[in-house]
Order: structure tokens, then sequence, then C-alpha cells
């Protein structure tokens, strides 16, 4: 098919993503700086033993952060130094902001990408089965449990898994062991709980969406056609059906890897004591490193824009009938 | 005028019940139909909307959706196999290759996301040992003998960029695509306009002729039966009450259904105000009436029928009817 309005569809939309980032970046750089605390609060206790004036100490801390000069100033310079390429300076851990995203964003990666694909795959594959064998006693159980499924919060499915699996049995580590190698077993297993703790209400929800849409398929007409061309059923349900189903599970399942990128992977980060940017930003925000908070914040939401455009071009080859003005 | 050998019968269809089991009580869609398909000929299913016509085509090849649907009798003998109670595996060799069928909905009967060429093409894969460009280079032949223009470009089309009437030639394309030797199609002048219905039938007309296929056309009209059948069973209540020669349907129709029917057609020889039809509905499967099913629409009914299933009774060799009155 011919897609020449495409490619103008995508600079478009890079386009409109640039503008909705930059307003993002624009509230939480402002927000941030409203709040009643600061940076300099971490040092308040000391300054108080010390006997000194807290008000002075904390303007000489922000005048070394720069944070005296006027909120728009403070915005141009950090824009200005945004667009070389300068993510500025994190004050609680005191080194650059980009070093500290380049060291921890593979731990999030790897369980997001880890835990999208488990939930995913065997979701998909559990939904097919139902939808096939619905109102079977198999179809049942697989309902009922998804029920389960969605229903429990992952905080908690994360603590229940550490304390049965490796308190009680001692099959994993209590926390996650950051000096393994990223691309070893023993770092696929020590992903093994957290990964089921982020993917399991996905893809409890995926064997509903994944039944829901296989059924609104297998009794169409044209199911009856490659039946009647003699097609064995894997054909007629794997590629007939399931192309047809496949729309609706492609916008649920982008539209979770947005939201995970921003809540469920943070809490698990936390709960398995992972060092994600989710525990990054969990960290810069208490410790009103404010660099940072703004940072992570455009990043995820980077990644959110950068998915839903992936997401739309992806509809245009998973249904021809698709096409964007 | 007839070409077909009397002997020579291609598929048998012999008691066959089709039943759907739903919640709300059993449905006999197809209760007992009896034909043969004789090689080379087109034997057309006649009937109103719910009287078992679709539901025959599809047992055929156990098409219907199964639950809730069961061939609960009956047997359909296509080359001494049981293709009613055959293994699915058996009955895979048959479907699109031995036996085509062409759905009623041509507008939804095409899987809209996938192109038309991939659609005949993964048929003859599954059934011929042709490789790829091959079953590409038959596809697009076959395209252009259904007089599809530019057919090379059709086959990357996707279903929703043909015209309805494109699609009906795809389907049939599609169906012919393995040499089948039976064609049944369901209803394919229907959802086409006039024009349109023309040219279909001129296309069915030419695969009986040039190809000497054996077709089942099924239709609720009797002008189209008229035009291109050569036999005729009418069916009413999931059963067949009468089949016969398509000209003495005509000219002699020997059931009061069938009589009643002809009655419906537009005669464009006399003033009409308002076109016939024949008073009442049909049963509902679910609740068939006892006796003859036609009997509480029938202007010639007798006591018998309220109580009694008509037997089959010969008017001549090839002209039998399920009534009363020839029993």
């Amino acid at each position: 098919m011919r897609k020449g309005w495409l490619r103008d569809y995508i600079l478009k939309r890079l386009l409109y993503s640039l503008i909705i980032a930059w307003g993002i970046l624009t509230v939480t750089f402002i927000l941030v700086r409203v709040g009643p605390s600061s940076p300099a609060d971490k040092y308040l206790a000391n300054i108080a033993a010390r006997g000194q004036d807290p008000s002075q100490v904390i303007a000489a801390i922000e005048a070394r952060y720069g944070l005296d000069k006027p909120v728009l100033q403070q915005y141009g310079e950090y824009i200005f130094n945004l667009l070389r390429g300068n993510w500025g300076w994190s004050l609680s851990t005191s080194m650059p902001v980009i070093e500290l995203i380049k060291h921890h964003w593979i731990y999030s990666f790897q369980l997001i990408l880890l835990s999208s694909l488990f939930a995913a795959i065997i979701g998909i594959l559990i939904g097919i089965y139902s939808a096939v064998k619905q109102y079977t006693k198999a179809d049942y159980a697989f309902t009922f449990l998804s029920f389960i499924g969605i229903s429990i919060p992952n905080f908690w499915l994360g603590v229940m898994l550490i304390l049965v699996f490796s308190v009680k049995l001692g099959l994993f580590k209590t926390y996650y062991d950051t000096t393994l190698p990223l691309f070893s077993l023993a770092n696929l297993k020590a992903l093994t709980l957290p990964v089921i703790t982020l993917g399991t209400g996905m893809l409890a929800a995926y064997v509903r969406y994944t039944r829901s849409a296989m059924l609104d398929n297998l009794r169409k007409p044209f199911v009856t056609t490659a039946r009647a061309k003699g097609l064995p059923e894997h054909i007629v349900i794997g590629k007939h059906v399931f192309r047809n189903a496949l729309l609706p599970l492609v916008t649920i399942i982008m539209f979770d890897l947005g939201s995970i990128v921003f809540g469920g992977a943070y809490l698990t980060e936390i709960v398995f004591g992972i060092p994600g940017l989710g525990q990054v930003s969990f960290n810069a925000i208490f410790a009103n490193d404010y660099p940072v908070v703004v940072a992570i914040t455009l990043i995820g939401t980077l990644v959110v824009l950068l998915v839903n455009l992936v997401t739309d071009i992806a509809y245009t080859y998973l249904d021809p009938r698709i096409r964007y003005e | 005028m007839q070409s077909y050998s009397r002997n020579n019968i291609i598929l048998r269809v012999n008691d066959l019940k089709t039943y759907f089991f739903t919640r709300r009580g059993v449905v006999k869609a197809v209760d007992g139909v009896s034909f043969e398909l004789r090689q080379g000929e087109c034997l057309c299913l006649v009937g109103e909307s719910g009287c078992g016509k679709s539901v025959t085509a599809l047992s055929i090849l156990r098409l219907f959706d199964s639950p809730p649907g069961r061939i609960v009798g009956g047997t359909v003998v296509y080359n001494s196999t049981d293709l009613a109670s055959c293994p699915d595996q058996e009955l895979r060799k048959v479907r699109g290759k031995e036996i085509a069928l062409i759905l009623q909905e041509a507008q939804s009967a095409l899987n809209p996301v996938l192109t038309i060429g991939d659609q005949i093409i993964e048929q003859m894969k599954i059934h011929l040992p042709l490789s790829t460009d091959e079953a590409r280079f038959k596809a697009i032949n076959l395209l252009r003998e259904m007089g599809i223009p530019s057919a090379e470009d059709v086959l990357n089309y996707y279903p929703h960029q043909l015209s309805g009437g494109m699609k009906q030639r795809v389907l049939v394309t599609m169906s012919l695509c393995c040499d089948p030797k039976i064609l049944i199609a369901d209803e394919p002048t229907t959802a086409v306009d006039v024009t349109i219905k023309a040219q279909v039938l001129d296309m069915f007309h030419q695969l009986k002729t040039k190809r000497q296929m054996s077709l089942i056309f099924i239709t609720h009209d009797l002008a189209v039966v008229a035009e291109i059948g050569d036999r005729a069973v009418v069916m009413y209540g999931g059963r067949d009450v009468e089949t016969a020669p398509v000209s003495e349907i005509i000219s002699a129709p020997a059931h009061p259904y069938t009589a009643g029917l002809l009655e419906c057609l537009p005669d464009l020889s006399r003033e009409m105000s308002r076109l016939n039809s024949i008073p009442g509905m049909p049963p509902d499967p679910s609740k068939m009436p006892p006796g003859c099913t036609f009997h509480p629409r029938c202007p010639k009914m007798i006591d018998i029928c309220r109580t009694q299933e008509p037997p089959l009774a010969e008017i001549s060799k090839e002209h039998k009817v399920r009534c009363h009155l020839y029993a």
C-alpha cells in the first residue's frame, strides 16, 4: 500500500509531541518550585544543632544552586542548557543528571520490557484459548483467575511473593542484586518475582481483552469463509481471527506500557529494591532534587508520547482501513 | 435439454437433520432433507427465509457454529465418504478442494485485514502442490477470467477497496482456485443490485457450461431459479417439500407451497395493484406445527394434514412431493 501520507502524519505528530512535552516540562518545572519545601530542608536539623541561623544557611544553599534567581530566569537557563544537551546537576547526589539517568535507566527498562512481554504473551495465549473454548470449565477457571489477578494490588503481591518464595522457601533473594551482569540467567532469575509482580495485573487484563476481542470476531462470516476454504483450525484462529482481534489489544497493551512507565514499575522497584528510574525519582522528590524530578518526568513524557505514536503507526499496518488525515 | 445423466450422482444428501441446541430449546433448522446433485447440473434450493436453505448448505461441509449446532441424523455422501460423520481432517481436504462454498454475505465474507492475494493464495497452498509464485500466477489468470480488470493490482488490495460486485467476483475466484467439483452458492444474487445480478447469474451460467461444474444454488427468487436452474428443491420448515425439474416446478407445481411461491411473482403482463403473498409466516423452527408444517398456511388443507406428516409421493420419476393430496 502506498503510504506517502503517513510520512507527513508522523512529522506532524512529532511536532505535536514536542509541544506537549514542552508544556509538561514547563508545568513540572514551575510546580516543584512553588512548593513550600526546598532542597536545603535536609540540612535544617544540622543547622539547628549547630545553633546557626536557618534562614541565612538556606539562602546560602539556594544561592549556590541558583534557586534565588527569579523562576522565569531559572526556567530560561534550564531550557537553554537542555537544548545544548545539558540536563543539569543533581542536588542530592552531586552528579550530573544525565549520568544518574545513564546509570539507572536500564534497570527500569529491563523490568518494564520483561513484564510487558510476560503479560502480553501469556495473557494473549490464555485469552485465545478461553475464547475458543468459551463456556467450558477451563474458560470459567481462567475467567475467575483473571478477575483475581486484576484485583490484586501489585505492591501487596510483591510483598507476598517475597514472603513465600524468598523468606519461606528461600528460592530467591529478598532484594534485587545489582552486581549481576545484565545479560545473564542469574539476572533473569533475580527479575522473576518483580516481573510477576508487575506483570500479573496486566496479564489478567489481557486475558479478558483477548477473550472478548476474539469472541467479537469468531462468529464473523469471513471466519466461515476461511473454514470453507479448508484451512486448518490453527490458521483460522491464529491468522484470520487473531489478526482482527489484534487492534484493540495493541491499543490496551501500549496504553499499559505508558502507564507502568509512570506508575506500576515505580512501586515494584521500591518493593524489590531495584535501582531504576522509579526509585531515583522517588528519592529525588523527597530530597527536593528539582533537576532530577523534572528530567525523569520529561523522559517519562517522551516515552509515553513515542509509544502513542508507534501505536498509531502500527494501527495502519494492522488495519488497512485506517487512514489519518 | 439437460446434459446431465441421471445416474451420475456426485453428492447425495439423505435425511439430513441439523439441530441447534440453544437455551430456549432445540431449533430444528434442518429436519430431514434429502436430495441428490448430479454431475454438471445446477440444483436450486428454494424457499422463504428461515426455511433451512442456508443451514442445509452449511451442513454439507459442517460449517455451522458448533456448539450449539449438531448434525443429529442423516448422511451427506460424496465420493463414498459420509461428510456428516467423517473426521475433521478428512473433511478439511474436501472443503475448498472438492466442494467450495460461497457465503451469503459477500460484503463481510472476506477478511478485512488481509489482502485479496493472501486470501486466495493461502487456499491454493493448502490444497495444491504450488509455489507462491505459481499460485499467484494462477490467481491472476482466474481473476482475469472472472472479468476483473488489472488483476495484478487487485491481489494487493484489501476488501474495503473493492466494490460489492468485485467482492462477489473475488469470492467466486477464491472458490474456484482449487478446481472444485461442486460449488455451493448461498444467495449470491441477493446482496447485489439488479445490473450486477445479471452479471453474477451470467458468471454462474458460464461455470456450468465452460467448466462442467455441479452447482447448488440457493435462492428465494423463483425468477432466478427459472433462469439458471436445472432442477429445484423447494424447502419449507427444514424439509424438502418438492423436488422436480425447474420447468415442471414453474409450469406444474404440485405442492400448495410451491404454487403459493409462484403466485407471489410479479406478472408484468397483467395490471396488478399489489403483489400476492402467502398468508401467515414461516414456522418458528423451535416450535414446528404437528403434521405437515405448512398446514396452518395451506389453502388446500385437509384434516389429516393437522396430525400426520405427509409421506414422499412420486408424481413421476423426476417429480417428488411431500403432500397428503398426492399420497
